[in-house]
C-alpha cells in the first residue's frame, strides 16, 4: 500500500503484530505504523472480505489494487469509522451462533486512545479473557458510542470486535471482554 | 511360498536413477545440500507466504483470539511439506514472524527432530529470523504436542500444531452436528463419554487431547499435549495459537484466560505421574518424563534398558549443567513456577502407562 505511505510487507506485518497483541491483551495500547487506521485496514482488507469506509484516500488506494469490495456498514465484514459514526454499531453484522467469527470488525479512527484515565476521553473498565484482573481503556469517543459498542458485543459469542486506531497506536476491544462504560 | 524372490517382469531390482537426472551426492545430507546452487527460495515473498495468504491467516487469527476456543475456518494453503506435518503451525508462525523475532521450534519436546529442524530452516531462509533452542530467548515458539517446561512470559507467543481440531470428534464424527453443539454450548455428549469412562475404568482415561473448557464457553481440543501441560494454559501469561493445516481451522487461548479441563466433582482431573522416577540425565523429578528404551551396551547385543528422560530436551540440557534450576529461573517474580504440584503423588499408581482411550496420532 505504497499509495498510503505504507510498506505492503513490512508495515502490514508490524501492524498485525500490534493488532494481535492488542486483541489478546485488551486495554493495552500498542504502537503501529502511521496513519494507524489506514495501516489496520490495509493489513486486513482484500477482495475476500467486504469493507465499508468513508475515507476516499483509503478507498482509492485499495481499489487501485482491486482489493475493495464495498458494502454498507450494516453488512460489511470490516467497517472503517472516522470518529463518530453516521450509522448504528448495533446494526452491524454479529455473525451467527454456528460461525460467530463472521461478525464485523469495526476500525475506529480516534484522536486519543490510552490505557490511563483522561478527562477528555470516555473510560471503559474491562474484565475477561486477556485481562489480568481489571484493565481500563480511555477513548476519545462519545460515551453513547462506547455503550452502543458494548451492547453490540453483549450477545457473545455473536458480536462485533472493535479496533481503535489512534496516532501511531492501536488498541482493541474484542467481544470476549466485558466492557463497563463509566 | 517360494517364488517371492523373483521380481515381476519389467521391474529392475536395483535403485539406479532414471536417465537425465543430475547426480546428487548421497553420502551425506550435508554434501547433498552443499551441491545445490541455492536454497531454492529466490523469488519467494518475505516469510514464504504471499501477502494474500497472510491476510487470510491474520484475519482468522484475530477472530480466533477475540472468541477464545472457537475454531475459526481459514484457507489453508499447500506448504512445502505434507498436510499433517505442521502446515497449520507453519502458516500461523510465518504470518506472525518478523525479522526481529527469535524463533524456536520443538517437536515432542525436542529441537533436533527432522521436522522441527526443517521448519526452523524454512523460517530462517525465508523470513530472515534468528533461531534458538533456548525457550527463554524465543519470541515465538512453534510446538508439536508439548508446552515447554520453562514458564512462558507475556512477551512470548506459542503456536501449537493441531491434528484434530474438535474435542467432540471423539464422541461424534459429524462436523456439522458438532458445530451445532458448540453453537449452543451443548456438551452433554462429552460429559456422557467421561461418565462412561468412569463407569468402565474407575477414572477418566484420556491420555492426550484432553477436552478442556475455555473461558467457560467453548470446549477445546488442546492438541495432543499430555495432560501434564493442560493446566499451563490456565491464566497463562502468553498467547497460545492453535492451528490445523489439514482441517483448515485456527483457534486460540489469549493470556489470562480461564482454561479448565473437564472433570467431575468426585473424579478430578489428574496429570501424569512418575512415582519414584527421575530423568536419567538431569535427575529432574518435576518434569514430564518419557520412557526410552536404549541398548545397554555398545556391543549392540539385544539387551535393552528402559530409562526415563525429560521430554523437553532443551531444559534437560540446562539442568545437566545447572542442576535443580527452577522452571521460572529467568523471571524475577516469585511463585510463577508452573506445572503440576508434586505433593499429591500418593493419589497415583504406577499403572498410568497402560492408559487407554487417547487416540493420539
Amino acid at each position: 500500500m505504497r499509495a498510503l505511505g505504507l510498506d505492503p510487507v513490512d508495515d502490514t506485518r508490524r501492524t498485525f503484530d500490534s493488532l494481535l497483541a492488542a486483541v489478546s491483551r485488551p486495554g493495552t495500547v500498542q504502537s503501529a505504523p502511521s496513519p494507524a487506521d489506514h495501516a489496520v485496514v490495509s493489513t486486513l482488507v482484500d477482495h475476500e472480505v467486504t469493507l465499508a469506509t468513508e475515507d476516499d484516500t483509503l478507498e482509492e488506494a485499495l481499489s487501485g489494487h482491486g482489493r475493495i469490495d464495498a458494502e454498507p456498514p450494516e453488512t460489511a465484514d470490516i467497517v472503517h469509522a472516522r470518529g463518530c459514526t453516521s450509522w448504528d454499531v448495533r446494526e452491524c453484522d454479529r455473525g451467527s451462533l454456528v460461525e460467530p467469527s463472521g461478525g464485523a470488525t469495526i476500525v475506529y479512527r480516534v484522536d486519543t486512545v490510552t490505557g490511563s484515565t483522561r478527562e477528555d476521553c470516555v473510560t471503559a473498565t474491562l474484565t475477561g479473557p486477556g485481562v489480568d484482573g481489571v484493565a481500563t481503556l480511555s477513548v476519545s469517543l462519545p460515551a453513547a458510542e462506547l455503550s452502543a459498542l458494548a451492547e453490540a458485543q453483549s450477545s457473545y459469542p455473536r458480536g462485533v470486535d472493535a479496533v481503535f486506531a489512534g496516532d501511531g497506536c492501536v488498541a482493541a476491544l474484542p467481544r470476549s471482554v466485558s466492557v463497563e462504560v463509566a | 511360498m517360494t517364488d517371492h524372490a523373483t521380481p515381476p517382469d519389467g521391474e529392475t531390482p536395483d535403485d539406479e536413477p532414471p536417465d537425465g537426472g543430475a547426480p546428487v551426492p548421497t553420502d551425506s545430507v550435508d554434501a547433498a545440500l552443499a551441491s545445490l546452487d541455492s536454497d531454492g527460495v529466490a523469488g519467494y515473498n518475505y516469510a514464504y507466504l504471499d501477502e494474500h495468504t497472510k491476510r487470510e491467516l491474520r484475519r482468522s487469527m484475530l477472530k480466533a483470539v477475540a472468541i477464545p476456543g472457537h475454531q475459526v475456518p481459514y484457507a489453508s494453503r499447500p506448504m512445502p511439506l505434507a498436510r499433517g506435518w505442521g502446515t497449520g503451525g507453519i502458516q500461523a508462525s510465518l504470518s506472525i514472524l518478523g525479522p526481529d523475532d527469535i524463533f524456536k521450534v520443538i517437536d515432542q519436546g525436542a529441537d533436533e527432530s527432522v521436522n522441527a529442524a526443517n521448519i526452523r530452516r524454512l523460517a530462517e531462509n525465508t523470513a530472515d529470523v534468528s533461531t534458538t533452542t533456548d525457550t527463554t530467548e524465543a519470541d515465538l515458539i512453534q510446538s508439536r504436542h508439548r508446552i515447554p517446561e520453562e514458564v512462558l512470559t507475556d512477551e512470548q507467543r506459542l503456536v501449537l500444531q493441531v491434528p484434530i481440531t474438535d474435542a467432540l470428534r471423539m464422541v461424534d464424527s459429524s462436523d456439522a452436528a458438532n458445530r451445532r453443539r458448540h453453537a449452543h454450548k451443548n456438551y452433554g455428549k462429552m460429559w456422557v463419554h467421561l461418565y462412561e469412562n468412569v463407569v468402565e475404568y474407575g477414572e477418566i482415561q484420556i491420555a492426550s487431547r484432553y477436552p478442556t473448557m475455555v473461558a467457560d464457553r467453548y470446549l477445546m481440543d488442546p492438541s495432543p499435549i499430555p495432560r501434564w501441560d493442560v493446566p499451563k494454559l490456565d491464566d497463562a501469561d502468553h498467547l497460545t495459537v492453535l492451528a490445523a493445516g489439514r482441517e483448515a481451522r485456527i483457534y486460540a487461548v489469549p493470556p489470562h484466560t480461564e482454561v479448565e479441563p473437564l472433570a467431575f466433582e468426585d473424579r478430578s482431573f489428574t496429570v501424569e505421574r512418575f512415582p519414584g522416577r527421575a530423568c536419567h540425565a538431569c535427575e529432574s523429578t518435576d518434569t514430564y518424563l518419557v520412557e526410552v528404551s536404549e541398548g545397554a551396551t555398545e556391543s549392540e547385543t539385544d539387551t535393552f534398558e528402559t530409562r526415563y528422560t525429560c521430554n523437553d530436551s532443551s531444559f534437560c540440557e540446562k539442568r545437566r549443567t545447572n542442576p535443580g534450576i527452577p522452571k521460572d529461573h529467568h523471571l524475577d517474580r516469585e511463585g510463577v513456577d508452573w506445572g503440576p504440584e508434586l505433593s499429591d503423588v500418593a493419589t497415583d499408581d504406577a499403572e498410568n502407562a497402560t492408559e487407554r482411550g487417547g487416540n493420539d496420532e
